[in-house]
């Protein structure tokens, strides 16, 4: 399974019906507008092909292409549902989330920073190819053409329609409404919307009859114009029906919501780049969960926590890889992915701790949701890491306090509210070690799981370094507590 | 196509019709009720032709009216696409004409009349032929054949042709053939 043979499908595509001038349909086209568009949207849906979600403007420079150009032939590609466009009103904090998720996707390489950071509102627009979309439009498109030819052929078409002459109406009718649309004054048919008088539609292909022909002889000619049309069609549209075949059973690639695929793209980043740290050690560990995704929208964060590579051989003693494990359940030496870790100990501690996390969420809660969620997970690995050091200092005192030592040094920034937050918690923690649970924590796995931590957030360009203060804090509060 | 088929109908009567002529009473009002009425499902009812059974009656509360189960048998007609009718002219506009089948109506569209008739907007709105031989207009009769139908609830609609072999003007205005 791979994207390329839906790349290959949108090439062919946009060869096969957008290759001419794309026809300015809808009311908000002006006529005088004729600039020469013609293969435009080829170039477009080609770009388009080797990226995910892309702002429309960097779109644009990057294909020389005056935004207004563009965002005509996108917007003709939206109509036709290949793609699909979001646009949001945001501010440079917004803006940098997506420019983090475009470093993720294309390895580090981020597009040029915007000439206008002020904290003023812009309206950006993004655009996405919808491969699933594409598959069911072109099958339709093709499977409607066919039909058409088809009908003409058989005399099949019985039923006349009518269409409203009115540009802003444009409702369609067939001869089975007549009874409805029959004017008693007029006896013409009428819209029921606008009450425009309805005129036929002319959907029969223009096959000129030759004239002082017989009428059998005309029809036998329009047969076989459309037979060969009908041909010709098939014949013309084979690659595309070779491709349409080879896709078929393939999965289309999908990239969500903006909003998702940013959440998305910045994740796998910060797990493949813990991967790339350790590459031979993390793959060995990461061994039971499966071979790796095909592409970055699917990849699912698997984050290799302490004790991972030691214990690879008894994970499956644990509960399977998916369940979410209740925090008193985890103990050292578990291998656990992030999803088992992470999740319930964000819910745990939004139950049972949410008065000293407020302080500490707070500042994210102004920021997009997908910043939150990131700060929160941050917080929730350095809360959890907190409790494991905490707990081990119980146990082991003097060589916990040598570990924590490493915390500070380590520390960025520090936000006030945090430390004492982060504190107080960790205090708490200490206070009650006496649970069970806790008391055979070994206390070598603590400085690996903050390691790794550590590593993860300066690859998400030091984002949020929040978290962090919690070490400080918590080291400060347990120097006093155990000197 | 017509059926002789068996109906079920719940018939409420007012208690002042109840003494010796009680089930000719329900008789008339079944025919008043049903005939000429359309299905959807059946079709047009043309036709009572018997009463079965007359089921026992159940007083409904608070009004006194009376509710009997009848079973009767009766003639339906119930267009198919396909179908050959013979029907007569009632409207003729530019996008073709109407006419009915009995109950039915059927419209036929210019471009399923024959090719050399061509619409005349005269006093008396019609298509005909250019040497004039054959003029359809209101109240003409014509065969034609059901291309389409729509099917509601309590409504059915046609829509027919004239376009091919022995279709088509069967009977001048007045019924002179
Ligand atoms: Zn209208």
């Amino acid at each position: 399974m791979s994207i390329e043979p839906f790349r290959r499908l949108v090439k062919l595509v946009a060869r096969a019906f957008y290759d001419e001038e794309i026809p300015a349909k809808g009311p908000n086209r002006s006529k005088s507008d004729k600039s020469d568009n013609k293969g435009i949207a080829v170039v477009v849906l080609d770009a388009l092909t080797r990226r995910q979600w892309v702002k429309e403007e960097d779109l644009a420079k990057k294909l020389r292409l005056h935004p207004k150009q563009l965002r005509r032939t996108l917007r003709v590609l939206e109509e036709e549902m290949l793609i699909i466009r979001e646009h949001r009103k945001e501010t440079v904090k917004g803006a940098k989330v997506y420019n983090a998720a475009v470093a993720a996707v294309s390895d580090g390489t981020t597009g040029e920073k915007e000439g206008e950071e002020k904290l003023k509102l812009h309206t950006h627009s993004y655009c996405c190819l919808d491969y699933a979309q594409v598959y069911d439009i072109v099958r339709y498109r093709i499977h409607r053409a066919r039909k058409k030819i088809k009908d003409e052929l058989e005399d099949r078409n019985a039923i006349q329609e009518y269409v409203c002459p009115n540009a802003g109406c444009g409702r369609r009718y067939s001869a089975l409404d007549a009874t409805r649309l029959i004017n008693q004054l007029t006896e013409l048919f009428h819209c029921e919307n606008c009450d425009a008088e309805l005129v036929e539609e002319a959907d029969k292909f223009a096959v000129p009859a030759p004239e002082g022909d017989g009428e059998d002889n005309a029809r036998r000619r329009r047969r076989e114009k459309l037979r060969e049309l009908l041909e010709k069609l098939d014949k013309q549209l084979q690659p595309l029906h070779i491709q349409l075949e080879r896709v078929k059973a393939l999965v289309p690639p999908d990239f969500g919501t903006l909003v998702q695929w940013e959440k998305r793209a910045i994740s796998s980043v910060r797990a493949g780049g813990e991967s790339n740290e350790d590459a031979a050690k993390a793959a060995h560990g990461q061994g039971s969960t499966g071979p790796p995704m095909p592409y970055m929208g699917e990849t699912k964060v698997d984050v290799v926590m302490a004790g991972a590579a030691k214990n690879e051989g008894k994970d499956e003693t644990a509960a399977g890889p998916t369940k979410v494990l209740p925090p008193w359940m985890i103990r050292e030496g578990m291998n656990l992915n992030a999803k088992q870790r992470g999740e319930a100990l964000e819910g745990e501690w939004n139950e049972d701790n949410g008065g000293t996390s407020n302080a500490d969420i707070k500042p994210a809660e102004e920021d997009k949701e997908a910043m939150q969620k990131k700060l929160q997970e941050e917080y929730v690995r350095a809360y959890y890491a907190a409790i494991l050091a905490s707990q081990q200092n119980a146990s082991q005192p003097p060589k916990s306090e040598n570990n924590e030592m490493s915390y500070v040094e380590k520390d960025v920034s520090t936000e006030a509210a945090a430390e004492v937050s982060a504190g107080v918690v960790v205090k708490d923690e200490g206070e009650d070690d006496d649970d069970v649970e806790w008391e055979d924590a070994p206390a070598a796995e603590v400085p690996i799981a903050g390691s790794g931590h550590d590593e993860n957030l300066e690859d998400t360009e030091g984002a949020p370094v929040e978290g962090q203060g919690d070490y400080a804090g918590e080291a400060d509060e347990d120097d006093i507590e155990w000197e | 196509m017509f059926f002789h088929i068996y109906l079920d109908r719940n018939l409420q009567l007012h208690p002042r019709h109840f003494g010796p002529h009680l089930r000719d009473k329900l008789i008339a009002k079944l025919i008043q009720d049903v005939e000429g009425t359309c299905s959807g499902r059946h079709g047009f009812v043309v036709a009572v032709t018997a009463v079965e059974t007359i089921g026992s009656g159940l007083i409904r509360d608070g009004t006194g009216f009376v509710t009997f189960p009848v079973k009767y048998q009766c003639v339906v007609f119930r267009p198919f696409k396909g179908e050959i009718l013979e029907s007569v002219v009632t409207m003729v506009n530019k996008m073709g004409f109407f006419a009915e089948a009995g109950p039915v109506q059927i419209f036929v569209s210019n471009h399923l009349i024959p090719d050399d008739m061509a619409f005349q907007s005269d006093d008396v709105p019609n298509y005909k032929t250019s040497d004039g031989s054959v003029r359809i207009q209101k109240d003409s009769e014509v065969r034609l054949k059901i291309v389409g139908t729509r099917v509601d609830a309590t409504e059915i609609f046609c829509i027919g042709t004239i376009k091919d072999d022995f279709l088509g003007l069967i009977g001048d205005p007045g019924g002179a053939t």
